[in-house]
């Protein structure tokens, strides 16, 4: 049976004079994969930031309506937003690990949340790494610089570094975009897997990869979620024209 | 503004259009071979499935293509899906068209029995339902598809009917079993591309709305 994580109720976003978002209500399930579509600046990123609270670093952020996750309102004032990104965990369109080791990279999450015993670090650590698919890649080598690593490596890395920080969901940002068909292959059996323990957003502007991955697909545009539906249902039979325009590319 | 996937589907929305006017014809040729007594016109049926056939196959390839690299969905997907299966249809009936034309060469004549069964009106019924199977296919047109049930189930009375007379006529003369086997199976062919037309409607239905209503005739014969 599926269960509703995250609750997204009537959420318009605005950057200073600029609508981001308008309106937009959405149940994001328990563990299945969530892709977000739609054109750029149709809102994607900033649904997606909007889940962790990193919209509020830019300027002139506010916001209307409200977030639920395992309904607690995210946007209450007395939530501590450091553990709220403990639990919703962020993956980047392009690697954004640390200048250091391997193995720095993966205990930082752990040893700001106060973590100092060595082998519960290396337990955490080597749990993350087989969940994210690199351990036997990265095993022999964490305390070479993490630079080392190929570009497919050192997402997959980022990803295990994420874990490390034991959330429940996880948001990804294009994980794939700037990688080779093998690697981005090796993300998407990732995604796969980790569904099974965890609520997984994406935005992509691959249609075949939103395609593959998702159990859910919303669909947004100008800042309206047009269409949300189950994968097969937007792929074979989309309701809405708009959304049957995009995916088979005749929008424009 | 034109996709790629728009040229190659306007080929392949071409390549079924003249299948669809051979196969008509094959029909037409098949039943005017009884109709007019004609063993020129069966033969044209028997020579020509072979063209048939080519289109076939060239209609399948452009659906591999398209799949293989255009990565179709939504209606796209369903025209490709729909267009494969209507594929398949078109070139049993040519087949069923070249049986009739085989039964009509081995009865040497018109059927026995033609003037006291409803041979006029099943040609016609089948005439009919596949003019509407063609015509839905070219202008995408799901209500037209959807009529050709309507028109089905008359021709399935028409041909139980029949069916039953024959077998009573042979049930009381020996003599007539020969002549009685082939028309029962004129009447069978006639019906299965009756039934094939359906399914072509079937398909536009689903080419057209996205939603399948194959089974739909079947349930509702269940329930009355």
């Amino acid at each position: 049976m599926k269960e509703t994580k995250i609750k997204i109720n009537n959420l318009s976003v605005f950057f200073n004079y600029t609508q981001a978002l308008n309106n937009v209500s959405l149940d994001v399930f328990n563990n299945k994969v969530t892709t977000l579509i739609g054109p750029s600046g149709c809102g994607k990123t900033s649904l997606l930031r909007t889940l962790n609270r990193m919209n509020e670093l830019i300027g002139g952020f506010k916001i209307k309506g409200h977030v639920f996750i395992d309904d607690v309102d995210i946007y209450e004032k007395n939530i501590d937003v450091v553990n709220l990104r403990k639990l919703v965990g962020m993956v980047f369109q392009k690697s954004n690990l640390f200048p250091k080791s391997i193995y720095e990279n993966l205990i930082f999450a752990p040893t700001i949340n106060g973590i100092k015993n060595k082998t519960e670090l290396n337990e955490i650590i080597e749990k993350a790494c087989i969940q994210a698919a690199i351990w036997n890649e990265v095993k022999d080598r964490l305390t070479e610089n993490a630079y080392n690593l190929s570009s497919g490596q050192q997402q997959r890395l980022c990803i295990a570094r994420v874990l490390t920080a034991k959330p429940d969901i996880l948001l990804m940002d294009e994980p794939a975009s700037a990688l080779d068909p093998i690697s981005t292959n090796k993300i998407e059996e990732l995604i796969y897997d980790l569904k099974e323990k965890y609520t997984i957003i994406v935005v992509t502007h691959n249609m075949q990869q939103a395609a593959r991955i998702s159990d859910y697909i919303a669909f947004l545009y100008m800042g309206q979620l047009i269409e949300y539906d189950k994968t097969s249902k937007i792929f074979t039979n989309p309701a809405n024209k708009q959304t049957e325009d995009y995916i088979t590319g005749r929008f424009g | 503004m034109e996709r790629p996937i728009d040229i190659q589907l306007e080929k392949l929305r071409n390549k079924l259009i003249k299948m669809g006017s051979l196969v008509d014809e094959q029909v037409d040729f098949a039943i005017r071979a009884i109709e007019e007594n004609n063993l020129d016109l069966a033969i044209t049926v028997i020579e020509r499935d072979l063209n048939v056939d080519k289109y076939d196959d060239k209609i399948e390839k452009v659906c591999q293509k398209i799949f293989a690299l255009n990565n179709p969905v939504a209606m796209d997907l369903r025209t490709i899906m729909s267009t494969l299966k209507i594929n398949a249809n078109l070139e049993r009936i040519s087949d069923l068209s070249v049986h009739i034309a085989y039964i009509y060469k081995d009865l040497g004549t018109k059927p026995a029995f033609f003037g006291s069964l409803h041979f006029s009106e099943i040609f016609r019924l089948v005439r009919q339902m596949l003019k509407y199977a063609i015509d839905s296919m070219i202008n995408s047109d799901a209500d037209t598809a959807k009529r050709i049930t309507g028109v089905d189930n008359k021709l399935d009375e028409l041909v139980n009917l029949d069916s039953k007379i024959l077998i009573n006529v042979m049930k009381n003369s020996a003599d007539t079993v020969e002549q009685g086997v082939l028309t029962y199976s004129l009447l069978q062919e006639l019906e299965r591309i009756g039934d094939h037309s359906t399914n072509i409607g079937e398909e536009v239905y689903f080419a057209v709305k996205g939603e399948s209503i194959r089974h739909r005739s079947e349930k509702s014969k269940e329930n009355e």
